[in-house]
């Protein structure tokens, strides 16, 4: 206990709350619990429209809120507990969009149903809250309390398709290996505290600096647990094999929100830490951080190799470009945070999309395998442009958003003294064409006729995807294309994105140095 | 006195730890637990945090232990001792496990052990009340208590959706597709 916590002990007055800045996270709140009690009441319109459009309303409230915040100075909240900058804005406007997605997404499926609208949408605003908060907390405790707001909910959504025992057993596997990244997260924590005696990363910071615990064992122990516990939630190899199975097996809607939310969320969170809180062991970490950014995209590429599912395609793809987002932290720049905040940017873009295109081949009854596909090309060209698009953009072809991204990327390590760093991103790029242009020959090659084998029952699968499949879901549609436009303008047009990163990584920087 | 309830309550909760995990039978294994438990609330107690040490026995040790020994005998189990799965696991735990040891040997041995031989940190007085306790909740880490009342509900919620499934499924409505197709 130390001495600033034990002063607050004797001066029991009540702290400010700013409520109008806290006000896009109360909406948060309040939309959920706002969706429950409207989804009580019964009724096809209520479970099938009202409940969806007041979660809605809920995210795009809370959206507009937080982007008036952009470009205000930071703001420290409830006694240090939260810190409203540019970076909380940017990555909490990610995060909101990544969930307005997935309702659009989830909308007319079978998850919402079999796990109930007020409860699905509920659960999917707290998941956001708990994001939100986490990229905003400014100590240890709400930095914990945050992450478990965000997990509980993710585990439950995981197993919300009931029917489905791939759905329970990726909900299980999520609860038991996110609760070991949790509890080893915890104890890194609890060390850390230990070792500086503060919650606050401002706190932990200075006191890392001025204490000359540098070589404190305590310490560097708490940090490797903790670093190790977000490695587990962010998916970074090794600690990435719940990826692929809770991926493949999560609902289609939740794993598109996952692998861009909570990414982006905990992206967020190792960006301040190792950003503000254990700045001063730079030369600890860093070493450290990259050798598993290292690991972690060549493990993503030459996983996602061999995949048939395009959910496990795509988690490994997601494992892989953990990997490329890391270089930014390890760099540890104001440059190596924009170019990380800009993938992250690009990343939702990128990777929405391909989800739409799997959703509606589930839905025409074709699951997500890489045979699943074929066809899509004469079938529903629309969805197979742009899905083309999408591939060309996650592996990073000039031209497209991820072009640009691995290019900001590239320049932040080279400037961070990792060249071999930027080495790795290339050849892994390389790699990944491989399993990308996989699923593009899939859509747009005629099928060889021997091979496709039960002809009948091919055609007649076909003829069902082509009525109703893209064509009975609009908003399938118009999101892949909107996603894949999106890639092409950024590709071309990077600025808006840009300054939004920019601002992200400068509003925070300008603290820690 | 004082050292002595401690190494009581020191061997108490690593022997309770240990139990947990040797112990064939899940009933002992849960028996363990409480030991272990029962003598962190100790520790507690002689760290001045009277008011965590009440918690602990009240919330841990009382309800929740509670609701362990009602699932293993409801479930059953105690016939059947429990399998540690075998293979790779069975081989690769000890290494890990006791990599972990080193480490937090290492780092307890550098830096934990400096504040052996003194009294230990001042305590102003009334250190760890629950009155201090609730103006700490209430004013430093207003937050964190907010969230954590919020992630009960959340909690709750999912509860509910899980339990679904054991009163049954309704029928699917046929003419909605599902997420998942035929694979």
């Amino acid at each position: 206990m130390t001495a600033a916590a034990l002063n607050v002990l004797g001066a029991a007055t009540s702290p400010p709350i700013e409520y109008e800045t806290l006000l896009p996270f109360l909406v948060l709140a309040g939309g959920a619990v706002l969706t429950l009690i409207v989804s009580m009441f019964p009724g096809r319109f209520v479970q099938r429209a009202l409940t969806p459009i007041v979660a809605t309303s809920g995210l795009l409230a809370s959206l507009v809120l937080f982007a008036i915040q952009l470009n205000e100075p930071p703001e420290l909240l409830l006694s240090g507990s939260l810190r409203i900058d540019d970076l909380a804005v940017v990555f909490s406007l990610l995060i909101i969009t990544a969930a307005l997605v997935a309702t659009v997404l989830a909308w007319r499926g079978s998850t919402v149903r079999e796990a109930g609208s007020g409860e699905f949408y509920a659960l999917l605003l707290s998941a956001v809250l708990g994001m939100t908060l986490l990229v905003a907390s400014q100590n240890l405790v709400t930095l914990f309390l945050a992450l478990e707001l965000f997990s509980i909910p993710l585990y439950v959504l995981c197993g919300a398709d009931l029917r489905r025992n791939r759905s329970l057993e990726s909900g299980v596997k999520y609860l038991i290996i996110g609760s070991l990244g949790s509890v080893t997260l915890l104890y890194g924590l609890a060390f850390v505290f230990g070792a500086t005696g503060s919650t606050g990363y401002a706190e932990i910071g200075k006191a890392i600096a001025t204490g000359n615990l540098a070589d404190d064992a305590l310490l560097l122990v708490g940090v490797g647990l903790t670093l190790v516990g977000v490695a587990f939630k962010a998916s970074i190899a090794p600690f990435h094999q719940w990826t692929p199975d809770v991926y493949e097996g999560a609902p289609t809607p939740i794993t598109a929100f996952m692998s861009v939310a909570t990414k982006a969320a905990t992206f967020g969170l190792l960006l301040r830490l190792t950003g503000e809180a254990f700045l001063p062991l730079y030369h600890d970490w860093a070493p450290l951080l990259a050798v598993l950014a290292a690991v972690t995209i060549l493990v993503g590429n030459l996983g996602a190799l061999g995949q048939e599912s395009l959910k496990r395609m795509l988690a490994y793809s997601g494992v892989a470009q953990a990997g490329y987002l890391l270089i930014g932290v390890v760099v540890g720049t104001a440059l190596g945070a924009r170019a990380t905040v800009f993938y992250l940017l690009v990343y939702l873009l990128m990777n929405v999309g391909p989800f739409a295109v799997i959703i509606s081949r589930e839905r025409a009854g074709l699951g997500d395998g890489l045979t699943g596909m074929r066809n899509l090309g004469r079938e529903a060209p629309v969805m197979a442009w742009s899905m083309t698009i999408s591939m060309i953009t996650l592996a990073g072809l000039p031209i497209t958003a991820g072009f640009v991204g691995k290019l900001f990327l590239i320049e932040s390590a080279i400037d961070g003294r990792y060249a071999w760093l930027a080495v790795v991103l290339v050849l892994g790029s390389a790699l990944s064409l491989a399993y990308y242009l996989r699923v593009v020959a899939a859509m747009w090659m005629r099928p060889v006729a021997k091979r496709t084998g039960r002809p009948g029952r091919v055609a007649a699968v076909a003829g069902a995807a082509t009525e109703g499949g893209a064509g009975r879901f609009p908003e399938l549609v118009a999101i892949a294309v909107l996603a894949a436009l999106a890639s092409i303008v950024i590709g071309v047009w990077p600025q808006p994105l840009l300054d939004l990163a920019t601002d992200a990584a400068e509003a925070f920087f300008s603290l820690s140095n | 006195m004082v050292p002595i309830l401690f190494f009581i309550a020191a061997f108490g909760a690593i022997g309770g730890a240990v139990g947990v995990v040797m112990l064939k039978n899940p009933f002992f294994s849960v028996l363990a637990l409480v030991g272990h438990l029962f003598s962190l609330a100790v520790l507690f107690l002689l760290l001045y945090a009277e008011f965590l040490a009440a918690a602990q026995l009240i919330v841990y040790a009382g309800a929740v232990m509670v609701l362990y020994v009602f699932v293993v005998s409801y479930v059953g189990g105690a016939d059947e001792p429990l399998d540690d799965g075998g293979g790779a696991p069975r081989a690769l735990a000890p290494i890990f496990g006791g990599a972990l040891l080193a480490v937090l040997a290492v780092a307890i041995g550098a830096s934990g052990l400096k504040a052996l031989d003194s009294e230990g940190a001042e305590l102003p007085a009334g250190f760890g009340e629950p009155a201090q306790i609730g103006d700490l909740l209430l004013t430093r880490f207003l937050l964190p208590f907010e969230i954590a009342s919020f992630l009960l509900t959340v909690a709750a919620v999912g509860a509910v959706i899980l339990a679904r499934r054991r009163r049954g499924l309704e029928p699917i409505a046929d003419e909605t597709p599902t997420d998942e197709g035929s694979s």
